[in-house]
């Protein structure tokens, strides 16, 4: 039954999807759009204006130029990958330690590990700036990395619930044949659970390629500049150079894009199992 | 097997916790060494009102800006949650601001609020000062952010929607309920662990605001007055990174650190306590 009054009301509904699919895709498409002008045509013509001719000179200019781009893009893939692999696997051990082995104390320690996901980000940074200059890591790589390798409480309570729905039995059977926790862990659990790693891989990328505060502060020059930290910097030195900036947060945002759109499904499904951020 | 990251535990998280509780009372700018000042910088912060307007400004955030993108998220899920073909494509277009680096985003939309050459003055043909005049800053940084969290919210509520059994809202149909009286009357209550969820970590988000802000004012635009320095927008996580790394008074920014977590940790016993009690429907 569609009656006149149903299709004006879900056409209605699909021009407020629209309007809103713009509003949110609007700064992306300008970012790439400005980022591909040339400086000239972003000072003569309309800022809604399609780059005419496609120019790549704003690109080059930060992969080759001051900006330095390219050592940026380098660096963030390093802490990124270096994070991800130390922290899922130390955070593997940890959840299976919590899910699987009875130990003293095993629910307080677990709700330390809990409570530290309301700390934030601004209050452990000032402490750990100190701890770094201290150990003489401040615009280091290791300083740039060190803080975050051992393990993150989130992926511990993610991987933890996960660990507790593989069935006992498996875990039985591989003791009944000799099989000690190491053993177990690799052969039976870690195989079991690539899902939840994958899903977890994919959001630890996220927020290491996002991740602006922490490089910051602890890392000075360009050296150890990563990609966040090299747009923030070329917007202060080239403020009003828009083109050069566009190009810039082009840079820093198209790899996440890419990534979401090929991962959507777990994504979506991580946020919505864990409220990630 | 939870060496290591029980080390990671106490290194990086239990350490720095005790470590700014003793800084919050020694004296340090960078350069010359470490020195104790006692209480000095609790007085110094606690009757300064520099940090009580970054208090103000965070609160600002929490009491309109977490209720209008909760709203908004509300909408957009119900819309989203009619069955209608493509929901699923506009669903992950407005996950996107959520997956991308809020500091790029800012700078993005510095160039699209910048006065002479920002898109959005270019639209309407005006000079208007989105970031610089003292009035707007705020609302155009809120704006920004809710523009960042509606995606994410949304995808929330879509699933809490989802998990509503059909049968009690044919129920509600039956017995003549209107679209609105259903959303009040029905949906809305049994939402309440979904909003109840999304209204905790939208609070802790707040006061981990950072980027965003860095990207679009650095905290400005700073109003001096007889008094002190306001920051427009100038929320607590801007502010400690100022004190801290830009007049290069540790003491004083974990002073700010210490308030702050304490704030935290109140705010979350607090939340237990008031929400523990609430009324929650059981569907299973």
């Amino acid at each position: 039954m569609t009656s006149p009054k149903r299709i004006l009301s879900t056409l209605g509904v699909y021009v407020i999807l629209l309007a809103a699919a713009i509003l949110t895709l609007g700064p992306f498409l300008l970012s790439v759009m400005t980022g591909l002008k040339s400086p000239a045509q972003f000072a003569s013509e309309d800022s809604l204006a399609l780059p005419r001719p496609f120019s790549l000179e704003n690109f080059t200019t930060l992969l080759t130029g001051p900006g330095q781009f390219g050592s940026a893009i380098l660096v963030t893939l390093a802490m990124t990958s270096v994070i991800v692999i130390f922290q899922l696997g130390f955070s593997v051990l940890a959840a299976y330690a919590f899910a699987r082995i009875d130990f003293a104390g095993r629910r307080v320690l677990f709700w330390v590990y809990l409570a530290g996901l309301m700390v934030p980000n601004i209050v452990l940074v000032i402490p750990l700036y100190l701890m770094m200059v201290e150990l003489g890591l401040r615009n280091t790589f290791w300083g740039l990395v060190l803080p975050f390798m051992f393990g993150s409480p989130y992926a511990i309570f993610l991987l933890r619930e996960y660990f507790r729905g593989i069935p006992q039995d498996l875990v039985d059977a591989a003791r009944i044949d000799g099989a000690g926790h190491w053993r177990t862990l690799v052969s039976i659990i870690v195989p079991l659970s690539k899902p939840i790693l994958a899903t977890l891989s994919l959001i630890t990328i996220v927020s290491q390629w996002n991740s602006f505060l922490w490089p910051l502060v602890i890392t000075t020059g360009p050296d150890w500049r990563v990609i966040t930290v090299a747009t923030a910097t070329l917007q202060s030195q080239y403020n009003g150079n828009w083109t050069l900036v566009m190009a810039a947060t082009t840079l820093a945002l198209v790899p996440l894009v890419v990534l979401f759109l090929a991962f959507q499904k777990q994504v979506v499904r991580s946020i919505t199992i864990s409220g990630f951020k | 097997m939870l060496a290591p990251s029980l080390f990671g535990l106490a290194a990086f998280l239990v350490l720095p916790i005790l470590v700014v509780l003793w800084l919050s009372f020694q004296s340090w700018d960078l350069l010359s060494p470490i020195t104790p000042v006692g209480g000095a910088n609790y007085a110094d912060v606690l009757s300064d009102p520099t940090f009580y307007n970054s208090l103000a400004v965070t609160l600002f955030f929490v009491v309109i800006v977490i209720p209008v993108q909760t709203a908004l998220g509300m909408i957009a899920a119900s819309l989203l949650t009619r069955g209608l073909p493509g929901s699923l494509f506009f669903r992950t277009i407005y996950i996107l601001p959520w997956v991308c680096a809020p500091l790029a985003l800012g700078i993005v939309w510095r160039w699209i609020l910048a006065p002479s050459d920002g898109l959005l003055n270019d639209l309407i043909g005006s000079r208007i000062e989105w970031l610089a005049d003292p009035a707007l800053a705020l609302p155009s940084v809120a704006a920004v952010v809710v523009w960042s969290n509606v995606g994410y919210i949304t995808l929330f509520f879509m699933a809490g929607l989802l998990n509503i059994p059909q049968h009690i809202l044919d129920a509600a149909s039956i017995d003549g309920a209107g679209p609105i009286a259903t959303f009040f009357r029905i949906k809305l209550p049994l939402l309440r662990p979904t909003t109840f969820f999304v209204l905790v970590t939208s609070i802790i988000s707040v006061f981990q605001l950072f980027d965003q802000i860095y990207a679009l004012t650095g905290g400005g635009p700073f109003v001096v007055t007889d008094a002190g320095t306001y920051g427009r927008t100038d929320v607590v996580a801007s502010r400690i990174y100022s004190e801290a790394f830009a007049t290069f008074d540790l003491g004083r920014a974990a002073v700010m650190a210490v308030v702050l977590l304490v704030l935290l940790v109140v705010l979350t016993i607090g939340q237990q306590l008031y929400f523990g009690k609430r009324t929650t429907y059981d569907l299973s």
